[in-house]
């Protein structure tokens, strides 16, 4: 269960969630096999929770952009419509971070995915996000999302795709690259939060078949109570950070990261904490 | 550009179903059906085919 809210709470914050799947048990000796395949399942469940969460929260945006993406197909051709831009800097973001994902996902991780490289990686995180709003501010931003152009949606899935790299958040990078395109914090957390929607929905609707997989023994019960206590904690870090992100910066959470990246480090590479 | 359009979506039709039924093995970590990989080239094939038809609706020539 306490899985489940960390999994709600963290992959909507810009901090990393798969980062502190990592670092949280390693630091408090959970004896968890993060490969099992009973785990995997469970990590499915907690993804459709944060997805749902995504689409009620967001139910009314996605509704105008999915009807405007299909009158624009009908149409044949671009009316310049807010939802329709909306729709195809969606679309055209979402590619680079679906290709690098399926190819190298697994290979990314495995490689990385110990604790002293994941604190490592949530350190520069949190560098990143420090770097994202010193570039803002030098650049004077805070236009709408519609001023994104298309090439710009690219560059921010391929921001997006850094989080490959555990430790390196996904809304977080996503929201930076949206900074650096001149959007405001409320509309790259926006951007962020919607690109983010089919990419965690896509992953927890392929993995659904790890459910059925003889191997994988899932508690029913255990299984639905964590996916709702995600969506759960999910939508309650939407409106949070909705709210946030209207008046504050990306600083506090550089901060966090940055400082729980370094302590995991020295704790880790130490040895005062059994990696 | 219509030509490439749909060529590229017949291709990306074809690279998923390859991938689908497990003859294709490129970039894949275990032997098998890779549906995931499907999904995605699917879905690149259809971005082409929406793109072939917004070739097709545009105005031909401008008067």
């Amino acid at each position: 269960m306490l899985l489940a809210i960390l999994q709600g709470f963290s992959e909507l914050f810009p901090i990393s969630s798969l980062g502190h799947t990592v670092l949280i048990p390693a630091l408090l000796h959970w004896n968890i096999d993060l490969a099992s395949p009973s785990f995997l399942a469970f990590v499915v469940v907690l993804h459709l929770g944060t997805a749902l969460a995504l689409l009620v929260f967001y139910w009314r945006e996605w509704r105008g952009v999915v009807l405007a993406f299909i009158a624009s197909i009908v149409r044949g051709r671009f009316s310049g419509g807010t939802d329709e831009k909306t729709a195809w800097l969606l679309v055209i973001g979402t590619i680079p971070v679906g290709l690098l994902g399926l190819f190298f996902e697994r290979e990314v991780r495995g490689l990385f995915a110990s604790p002293i490289p994941v604190a490592l990686f949530l350190a520069v995180n949190g560098l990143l996000m420090f770097a994202g709003e010193w570039l803002r501010r030098k650049d004077q931003g805070g236009h709408a999302l519609t001023s994104l152009t298309y090439f710009g949606a690219v560059k921010v899935g391929l921001a997006e795709s850094l989080a490959l790299l555990p430790g390196i958040s996904r809304s977080g990078s996503a929201m930076v690259a949206g900074l650096l395109m001149n959007l405001s914090e409320s509309e790259a957390a926006r951007f962020s939060f919607l690109l983010g929607t089919p990419v965690i929905l896509a992953a927890g609707l392929l993995e659904v078949p790890r459910l059925f997989d003889p191997a994988a023994h899932v508690a029913l019960i255990q299984s639905i109570f964590g996916g709702i206590l995600s969506a759960l904690t999910a939508y309650l870090s939407l409106a949070f950070l909705t709210r946030y992100f209207r008046s504050n910066d990306l600083r506090p959470f550089g901060w966090y990261c940055l400082g729980a990246g370094v302590i995991c480090f020295v704790l880790f590479f130490s040895g005062m904490v059994k990696a | 550009m219509k030509a490439l359009s749909l060529l590229l979506a017949i291709a990306f039709f074809v690279i998923a179903v390859l991938y689908w039924i497990g003859t294709l093995q490129i970039a894949v970590h275990e032997p098998g059906p890779h549906h995931k990989h499907a999904v995605l080239f699917a879905g690149l094939g259809i971005l082409c085919l929406i793109w072939f038809r917004f070739q097709s609706s545009a105005p031909s020539r401008v008067r």
